[in-house]
């Protein structure tokens, strides 16, 4: 009772504090909204389309781009904004169909679609698509310049024929098989994969970062004055340690569902998936307990908290993925509990693994949590009473 | 029968020895002062008598109970009230009232009235909900005491409680004291201010080195040491003249004159001022004041330690 009234007062005080709830409870799932929309695997790139060119062959070729189940398209009628939509990253490309499309088209010329993207991998893709699109067309007006070079009917009616075989042709399928295990998944929803990253992330640095509100209660003689009061060390301890577990459960669970419900993330097996947070959050209580004992400064812990949280994330792959590290970089990133419990979330949700597929991440997640809670309070328990 | 007993208490900090032998007792009712400078060793004799510090050697019983860090029975005895400002600065008075008192174990029925009445008693009853951030450095200060009020203890221990506070608020906590001591709660008291452990203390040990140098009631004291009441007169007319006639009364130490005053140093200064007085009338040098200055604890410190209370 006593206990649960040091947590309830340590709760309370997280929840008093306006930039602790949105460092808690906002950032993360904006983190995981920017990441999931970036590097998401759901992802629908939009394509900013102008068509200044308003006739018969320009419409043709704008049908084509907006029947492309590949984009999303979005239509422009200002060049500039157009051009600085795709700048800002609210388009991925621009398609420009100039004004003398048709003009040119038919009299033989060569008519110039316009392409912009922005400077990254993807758009070569993009281009690829695009330039598909172009080649089709192309192909088209051929036929018809060839059949009225050979006098055989007009442009029009030659166009006409050749878009009808066009659209009937079958074509030439390409049939893609893939060899060896698909590091992702190609099942994986847009926001799957930056999510457990973000939880584990944020679980551990709140953590840290709470280590401060312990040094400041030390500090200003609240902690000594609960020692004066018949309330066992023991209780104070498991008071105090039931503080930085609950906050990190509380955020936890919020990433946890909230992200299931706005970002339709999958937590896989929710029993597998329960043992993680739970055994993470020790882990962050315990990583907090033994900071908040270690340090008498809490703004010196508090900046260190961050620093060793994003270090430890960033090595322990909630980052860039674990997969793609080097072997002995993975081996060094396994000495971090980040990495363990990311492969315990990967078992669960790309692999549909249960419980106890993940014995061995949650014992070593486990042997973490004692370690260092075992730590934390013995440094705190000689820190309050000598 | 003592509230509190305490002996042999020794704490040592590496090489340095804060505490060395500390041992007293208070009786119920009684407020006993633990007067001395800054690092004589007052609040680290409390934090042990509070049970909040390790002890190397000693003992302390409070109503018969042991006291240790690792004990919780007697400590629902005890009253703490530290030196720095213990509360939650995020939490209202309200909320850090009932923190504590749920770590006292009040409960839960009793607790709301409790703190009602302990808010009235500080005078933060109007201001009881908003954030102590937000409060004077003199209402911390009374709520830092209310805390120790809480659970109505038997032994009630207050560690300098009026450091940094401004003198209305001072003389508030003061008479707060001597409420209490009224009211039968028995009271350690650390000061370094001589003044407060005079007004207050029924008895009196001074403390420098970690060490208790001398114990007692303030008359007590004094009589330990030997000191002597100064009275000093404003002299109309030729002190000279007046020394000279004062020679010849024996009771008197000394006699020290200046233009206009005469200082001297007497056993006894009520039994001895009406001859004093007769001798200037005899004389013709005539009288413009007398001051009689009782010896007090800072020239006891003075006399035991050899420094000021204030170095």
């Amino acid at each position: 009772m006593k206990s649960w009234a040091i947590t309830s007062t340590n709760i309370k005080r997280l929840i008093r504090e306006p930039s602790t709830i949105f460092f808690v409870f906002v950032f993360p799932m904006l983190l995981i909204l920017v990441l999931g929309a970036s590097f998401g695997g759901g992802f629908t790139p939009k394509v900013g389309l102008l068509a200044e060119g308003q006739g018969e062959y320009a419409q043709a070729f704008v049908d084509q781009v907006i029947g492309n189940d590949d984009f999303e398209t979005i239509d422009y009628d200002d060049r500039e904004l157009l051009l600085e939509d795709v700048e800002r990253g609210l388009v991925q490309m621009a398609v420009v169909v100039p004004v003398d499309y048709d003009t040119r088209i038919t009299t033989g010329e060569v008519a110039e679609v316009g392409f912009v993207g922005r400077i990254d991998q993807s758009v070569v893709q993009y281009r690829s698509t695009i330039e598909a699109i172009v080649a089709n067309e192309s192909a088209i007006v051929r036929a018809a310049r060839l059949q009225e070079a050979e006098g055989l009917s007009s442009f029009d009616e030659g166009a006409t024929v050749a878009r009808a075989m066009s659209l009937g042709s079958t074509g030439t399928e390409v049939e893609v098989e893939t060899t060896g295990e698909s590091l992702f998944g190609e099942d994986l929803g847009q926001f799957d994969l930056g999510a457990p990253s973000m939880l584990i992330l944020f679980i551990f640095l709140t953590s840290l970062a709470g280590s401060a509100a312990l040094i400041q209660t030390r500090r200003l003689g609240v902690s000594r004055r609960m020692v004066s009061t018949p309330t066992s060390i023991g209780e104070i301890l498991v008071g105090e340690t039931g503080g930085r577990f609950a906050v990190a459960m509380i955020q936890g669970l919020f990433i946890m569902i909230g992200a299931a419900v706005a970002f339709e993330v999958r937590w896989g097996n929710l029993g597998g998936a329960s043992a993680l947070l739970i055994l993470m959050a020790l882990v962050g209580a315990g990583a907090g307990m033994l900071m908040g004992a270690l340090f008498d400064n809490d703004e010196q812990a508090g900046s260190m908290g961050v620093f060793i949280g994003l270090g430890l994330a960033a090595l322990g792959g909630c980052m860039v993925p674990l997969e793609i590290f080097p072997d002995t970089m993975q081996t060094i990133a396994h000495l971090t509990p980040h990495a363990w419990a990311l492969d315990g979330f990967a078992e669960l949700i790309r692999r549909g693994g249960t419980i106890a597929d993940i014995a061995l991440e949650l014992a070593v997640l486990a042997g973490f949590a004692v370690a260092l809670l075992a730590a934390g309070t013995w440094r705190l328990r000689a820190k309050l009473t000598h | 029968m003592n509230v509190l007993e305490c002996e042999g208490l020794l704490k040592a900090f590496d090489d340095l020895v804060a505490v060395d032998g500390v041992g007293f007792h208070i009786a119920a009712g009684e407020t006993y002062g633990l007067l001395g400078p800054n690092g004589a060793g007052k609040t680290t004799s409390i934090s042990m008598i509070a049970g909040i510090l390790e002890s190397d050697a000693g003992r302390v019983t409070v109503a018969g109970t042991e006291i240790t860090t690792r004990t919780t029975d007697g400590k629902a005895q005890i009253g703490y009230v530290p030196q720095d400002i213990a509360i939650y600065p995020d939490l209202s008075a309200r909320e850090n009232l009932q923190f504590f008192g749920k770590l006292y174990g009040i409960p839960k029925q009793r607790l709301g009235s409790r703190i009602d009445e302990v808010l009235e008693v500080i005078g933060l009853s109007d201001r009881g909900d908003d954030r102590t951030e937000e409060y004077s450095g003199g209402m911390k200060r009374r709520l830092n005491i209310g805390i120790g009020l809480l659970h109505e203890p038997t032994l009630l221990i207050l560690d300098e409680p009026t450091v940094g506070v401004d003198p209305q608020s001072r003389n508030a906590i003061l008479e707060s004291v001597e409420q209490l001591g009224r009211r039968g709660t028995a009271l350690l008291y650390t000061t370094h201010y001589m003044e407060e452990a005079e007004r207050l203390c029924d008895r009196v040990a001074i403390i420098d080195g970690g060490k208790i140098r001398a114990e007692g009631t303030r008359r007590q004291l004094v009589e330990l040491v030997g000191q002597r009441d100064t009275i000093s007169l404003g002299v109309v007319g030729s002190a000279a003249r007046l020394v000279e006639a004062l020679e010849t009364i024996e009771e008197i130490e000394s006699i020290t004159s200046s233009e206009g005053s005469v200082e001297i140093l007497v056993e006894g200064a009520s039994r001895l001022l009406p001859r004093i007085l007769d001798v200037a009338q005899q004389t013709g040098v005539g009288i413009s004041g007398v001051e009689v200055v009782e010896p007090n604890l800072e020239s006891v410190f003075l006399h035991l330690t050899g420094k000021a209370l204030r170095d």
